[in-house]
């Protein structure tokens, strides 16, 4: 399991060692760099083929196109016409609930587990392993459809308060709860931000605390002064990977609802209305700028990120 | 590894930091969709009578019982036609819809293909699919007028029916039998006697099992209740024909049953159950539903062989009559094959031959071919022959015209499920649905 985390732990700490280790030294450096760009190779080979449909997208934004006859160019139309899509509002609230609930619960939860599993408690392999499974699994068809299942109307959650005397609500088909049902799944698959935490951890030196110990400080205080600061670029790391993630969501919503976005709108996710708009709709011109207006609110949320991180993170140099 | 997590270094520098996330960012933002163009323009044809290879793409939605059949169909045409390769590809209605919209996109359109009722237009009107009465080899002499007549658009007849199909009530005689409630007569009975037989069963079972249930948001449903009010859900020249105040009666009339207690409460479908095994009047949870008829078999397979097969409530007693023959599935060939010829005469031999409904049975409805229908009755299992015989009876009656779905229909359908849902919750009123209905329809449909 170890190996199959090790990109995205190894990435944001091992490149302060490797600058901490590299200062004064020329050619190891030179070196690490070789092989970083020998890794990122197929990532700009893939980028070729990605810059191709992404200049298309461009130029269908401002088309008619209806995946079977060819564009034409109307302007800024399609933009026009999201001033008054209620659909679109409606996708933008439900992805901007998702993200903004999310987010925060499945880090917290990540954080919290981090913490648990950082005091060294025996079989640390094992259940890093078993918390971070579900971040693997979380997208995929069959656990959404499991998800479903869970939550029916003959789910297992309905049983456990049936069993308590408690007349559970129809979780998927309510459009009231349909939204938190894949908030709970968002939040159960907080292993991926979890083992970077962990690893975040890991790296505070153990010194720090043995002073503080020693000034007497208590469990708290050294989380709030010691603890929180030297994580916060581990925090911030992984709250913008969230955020873009998040905004992006389409498969929980597609498999929840068989594609249509209901009960009632409940679940239509920005991706999943783009998606509907372009295949199911037959406007892709309107799908394309749907996905530009997307890269400008992930852009617009990122750039944000960065700049109120000035406040609050913490960078030892 | 875990000796270099634990490594007492410093914390994330801000370059780096800045590096990773700029990396990752771009990434996953670059991550979006876009497609390229292909207009549909003439395709050079291979000859009719070619003895070259052939190799035609043929695709349909269903499960693995229905691609077994089919595939028995098509050995059938493989031993006559060696030079025809015929590789197929099939999947659930959902997923094939959105592949078949990619592929065509992509400018790989399936030769012959299945195409659900409600896109057909879709990809009619915008030069898919090609005008099968134009097509060398089509035999279309032994399809009805009326049979044809819905799917022929602007003078292009560009689907076949690949089985006729309806709706019917299945209802669960043993339920009525335990609570001595009598089963209507289908010919005459009307939407207030399933109200009664409803609102009896679930009061007679203290509410263990419910009277009836049937999705307000399926639009087969709310077809037959369209025109039993005298309209059309689609008008002929492709308009939106149902007014507010029949739409208002088709959500309140659902809404006082539920009130009454014969209808189950909001979120009782939870979209997790489709297969018959697994229906609400399988599982014993309601007494009646409305069922697509070519499905009667399995649904009688699982409730034990205790079913009654009614018409839809009204067809005697309203002003116009409801029920069409309908057909959700369709079949079609695509503009851009270059066998066109070919795959007209597989279609041709899907549409008319005995021996390849024999092997198929019933699966996608009753052979829109009425001669082969009743050569195959004989062959027929006692469930399909009921509704294949309820089909053919309704063929014999004067039953109102059927129209292809409008461009758009999509996009209203997802409207009906929408406010379906809003009045169910009581989100909204009934009056309020149909007026956001017939608002978006018009919308729609304007433009």
């Amino acid at each position: 399991m170890s190996t199959s985390i090790a990109p995205s732990t190894t990435a944001p700490t091992s490149a302060p060692s490797r600058q901490v280790g590299a200062a004064g030294r020329g050619s190891p450096r030179r070196r690490n760099e070789k092989a970083a760009y020998i890794f990122l190779l197929p990532w700009f080979v893939g980028l070729l083929f990605t810059l191709i449909p992404f200049g298309a997208s461009l130029y269908l934004a401002f088309t008619d196109y209806n995946l079977i006859n060819n564009p034409n160019w109307i302007g800024l139309d399609n933009f026009e016409e999201m001033l008054t899509d209620e659909d679109l509002l409606q996708a933008l609230k439900v992805t901007g609930i998702y993200t903004f609930v999310g987010v925060p619960l499945s880090l917290l939860a990540a954080l919290g587990v981090a913490l648990a599993l950082n005091k060294g408690i025996k079989g640390l392999k094992y259940y890093r392993a078993v918390y971070y499974l579900p971040s693997l699994l979380g997208g995929s068809v069959a656990i959404v459809m499991l998800w479903r299942y869970i939550f029916g109307n003959q789910g297992i959650v309905n049983a456990v308060l049936a069993f308590f005397g408690v007349d559970g609500p129809s979780w998927v088909s309510d459009p009231q709860y349909a939204l938190s049902v894949l908030i709970s799944l968002h939040v159960w698959t907080f292993g991926s931000p979890m083992v970077i935490f962990l690893a975040g951890l890991r790296q505070i030196p153990i010194m720090y605390y043995e002073a503080a110990s020693i000034d007497g400080a208590s469990r708290w205080r050294q989380f709030v002064s010691i603890t929180m600061p030297l994580l916060s670029p581990i925090l911030f790391f992984n709250l913008v990977l969230a955020l873009i993630g998040s905004l992006q969501t389409f498969t929980q919503g597609y498999i929840l609802s068989g594609g249509t976005g209901g009960p009632s709108g409940s679940t239509l996710f920005y991706n999943l209305y783009l998606y509907i708009e372009g295949f199911q709709r037959f406007d892709m011109g309107y799908a394309s700028a749907l996905a530009w207006l997307l890269l400008m609110i992930v852009a617009t949320f990122t750039a944000a990120n960065f700049l109120m991180s000035r406040f609050w993170v913490f960078y030892d140099n | 590894m875990s000796a270099r997590l634990s490594h007492p270094s410093a914390p994330l520098t801000r370059r780096g930091f800045n590096h990773l996330v700029v990396g990752a960012g771009t990434a996953g933002a670059i991550g979006l969709t876009a497609a390229c163009a292909v207009e549909p323009e003439d395709v050079e044809q291979e000859p009719a009578d070619s003895d070259e290879p052939v190799e035609l793409n043929f695709v349909w939605w269903g499960d693995a019982g229905r691609a077994e059949v089919t595939e028995a169909a098509l050995d059938l045409y493989r031993a006559d036609h060696p030079n025809v390769t015929i590789t197929t590809e099939y999947q659930d209605s959902g997923p094939y819809k959105d592949k078949l919209a990619t592929r065509i996109a992509a400018g790989d359109a399936p030769d012959l293909m299945a195409i659900r009722r409600d896109q057909l237009r879709e990809y009619g009107d915008r030069g898919a699919l090609t005008d099968l009465r134009t097509i060398e080899g089509m035999d279309l002499a032994g399809l009805s007028e009326p049979v044809l007549a819905p799917w022929d658009v602007n003078g292009e007849l560009i689907g076949v029916p690949a089985g006729l199909n309806t709706i019917g009530f299945i209802i669960q005689t043993t339920v009525l039998d335990e609570y001595g409630i009598d089963l209507p007569d289908g010919d005459t009975w009307t939407w207030e006697d399933l109200a009664t037989m409803a609102n009896a069963i679930t009061a007679a079972s203290g509410g263990s099992i419910y009277g009836t249930a049937y999705e307000m948001a399926t639009v087969a449903n709310l077809y037959v209740w369209v025109r039993q009010h005298g309209e059309d859900l689609y008008t002929e020249d492709g308009q939106f024909g149902a007014s507010e105040t029949t739409l208002q009666a088709w959500f309140d009339f659902a809404d006082e049953m539920r009130q009454a207690g014969g209808f189950p409460p909001a979120g009782f479908f939870d979209g997790t159950t489709s297969a018959a095994e697994a229906s609400y009047i399988a599982q014993g949870r309601t007494a009646s539903q409305i069922i697509p008829t070519n499905n009667f078999k399995s649904y009688n397979e699982a409730c034990g062989g205790t079913l009654a097969l009614l018409r839809i409530p009204g067809e005697s007693t309203a002003p116009r009559r409801g029920q069409s023959i309908d057909c959700p599935h369709l079949w079609s060939i695509s503009s851009q094959s270059s066998y066109q010829a070919q795959a007209a005469e597989l279609l041709s031999f899907l549409t008319n031959e005995l021996t390849a409904w024999e092997a198929m049975g019933t699966t996608r409805g009753v052979p829109p071919n009425a001669e082969v229908a009743e050569g195959l009755l004989p062959n027929l299992e006692t469930d399909d022959v009921t509704a294949t015989e309820y089909i053919l009876g309704l063929q014999a009656e004067d039953l109102p015209p059927a129209f292809a779905d409008p461009v758009g229909a999509t996009e209203i359908q997802s409207k009906l499920a929408d406010v379906a849902v809003e009045v169910e919750f009581a989100r909204i009123t009934s009056a309020d649905a149909a007026a956001q209905l017939v608002a978006t329809a018009n919308d729609v449909l304007a433009g």
